[in-house]
């Protein structure tokens, strides 16, 4: 199995997608199933896009949430995709 | 409450004859079957109402020919969309159009790891044209589920049968029991494992799950007869699934067929809100209202809703019954009974009964 490192480029796997909706979508779908997005959740997939680099992912999260702890962003962002990752949702 | 699933049974033919098949004995033929504009409007009800999932099932789905306008209409409506199929008539061409028109994922269907006995259940050659099929699939952007449906006569086959899945480079593999409704339960004798059969499945299971975490997914539906506490069937009735016969009737799952007196109303007639929310046959046994004891004062009830209404019709003659594979239903007697004789039981195959197709009404 592959090592995450900040140069990995992770990626939604087939048949897994955010929802379509009018407003905000929270929900990941995925085969047989459905994952609620909470917080950074649904930033961090919208850029599981197979170009942002993991440290792409985590500079822009700090950018965004500038009152966050940065070593925190950083840990929750490579902890999340390892997660993802596991669930067989992304690849890297 | 908001339903998730939405199961469409879009047609009842089927090029398979499997002697376990999850369809009613009484099926619907051809000419009942709702026109593409039907399924459409249902669908993007079904969106509206908050449901996520799509499944598009049969029979065979693609024994029908719009199946790529029907995908396309699921991902209109908000839906993600499952196809599951026994990959007959899944032609390269046809596989294109339903990825083009969205599809998120197929599920294929195997009946055994060995050609001869997988074409013996379906009661037809189609094995090794899935693999060719499954092959074919990898080349497309889509989830990939591999469906194996284990019991008797292929359980000692389940590591040839996982490493099948393997090989095949699934995304997920699912391992289901036959569950007894239906053609099954007609075939039961034939298909119930043993004991012995069922917990060296379960340490296969384990072992497989553990060996292949993080590269293929694997589920599991285990043989709920030995189980010691039911399943929650559908998630609870009412609760999460909507499925829609091919002629349009909205029932609470796959064999409620089998409760007399429940009317199920038609999204031809009705608004799947409506049905949804109102129906008698959706309301029924929704909650605990309806629950017998044990299962009323039972910790478990928010688990798994008293287990399947329909096997306790089925097994017992009663729908409202404590479903009898839990150890602690009054009538569990009766699901004992089935398993103690089935060891002494002879094999019976040369019995069992392939399912046809629904006959015309005009034939």
């Amino acid at each position: 199995m592959s090592e995450l490192t900040g140069a990995s480029q992770p990626k939604l796997r087939p048949g897994c997608r955010l929802r379509e909706s009018a407003g905000e979508s929270d929900m990941l779908l995925i085969p047989e199933g459905a994952l609620r997005l909470a917080g950074t959740g649904r930033k961090i997939v919208e850029r599981c896009d197979g170009q942002h680099t993991l440290d792409d992912i985590v500079r822009e999260l700090k950018a965004e949430y500038p009152s966050m702890e940065p070593s925190r962003i950083e840990t929750e962002v490579t902890t999340f995709l390892e997660r993802l990752h596991q669930k067989r949702v992304i690849d890297f | 409450m908001t339903p998730l699933s939405l199961i469409a049974e879009i047609t009842h033919r089927c090029p398979l004859h499997c002697v376990y098949c999850s369809n009613p004995l009484e099926m619907q033929a051809r000419e009942r079957e709702l026109p593409t504009g039907s399924w459409v409007e249902t669908f993007r009800a079904a969106g509206a109402l908050g449901v996520l999932q799509l499944h598009l099932t049969g029979g065979e789905p693609l024994a029908r020919a719009d199946v790529a306008e029907l995908v396309a209409a699921g991902r209109e409506a908000g839906l993600y969309v499952n196809l599951i199929t026994s990959g007959i008539g899944l032609s390269p061409d046809r596989l294109e159009a339903l990825t083009e028109a969205g599809l998120d994922h197929i599920q294929l269907s195997f009946q055994d790891s060995e050609a001869d006995e997988a074409n013996r259940i379906a009661g037809t050659r189609a094995h090794a044209y899935k693999i060719e099929l499954a092959r074919r699939i990898k080349g497309h952007r889509v989830a990939f589920t591999v469906n194996m449906v284990v019991h008797r006569r292929n359980l000692e086959r389940l590591e040839p049968m996982i490493a099948l899945a393997e090989e095949l480079d699934a995304d997920r593999l699912e391992i289901a029991h036959v569950q007894y409704y239906g053609w099954a339960l007609r075939n039961r004798d034939a298909l119930l494992p043993t004991r012995a059969q069922w917990e060296r499945s379960l340490a296969i299971i384990t072992a497989a799950r553990e060996r292949l975490s993080g590269r293929m997914r694997v589920d599991f539906v285990g043989p709920d007869y030995y189980a010691r506490y039911p399943k929650a069937c559908m998630g609870g009735w009412g609760r999460s699934v909507i499925l829609i016969d091919p002629a349009g009737r909205a029932m609470p799952c796959h064999a409620a067929g089998a409760i007399p007196g429940l009317e199920f109303d038609n999204v031809q007639e009705r608004s799947l809100r409506w049905i949804w929310e109102e129906s008698t046959a959706f309301r029924k046994f929704r909650g605990e209202d309806w629950m017998p004891e044990p299962c009323r004062s039972c910790d478990r009830r928010t688990q798994d809703f008293g287990g399947c209404r329909c096997q306790a019709m089925l097994l017992t003659g009663d729908a409202s019954a404590t479903d009898p594979v839990c150890t602690l239903a009054p009538k569990h007697d009766l699901v004992e009974k089935v398993i103690g004789q089935r060891d002494s039981l002879p094999e019976v195959d040369a019995n069992w009964v392939y399912r046809i197709d629904p006959v015309s009404a005009a034939g």
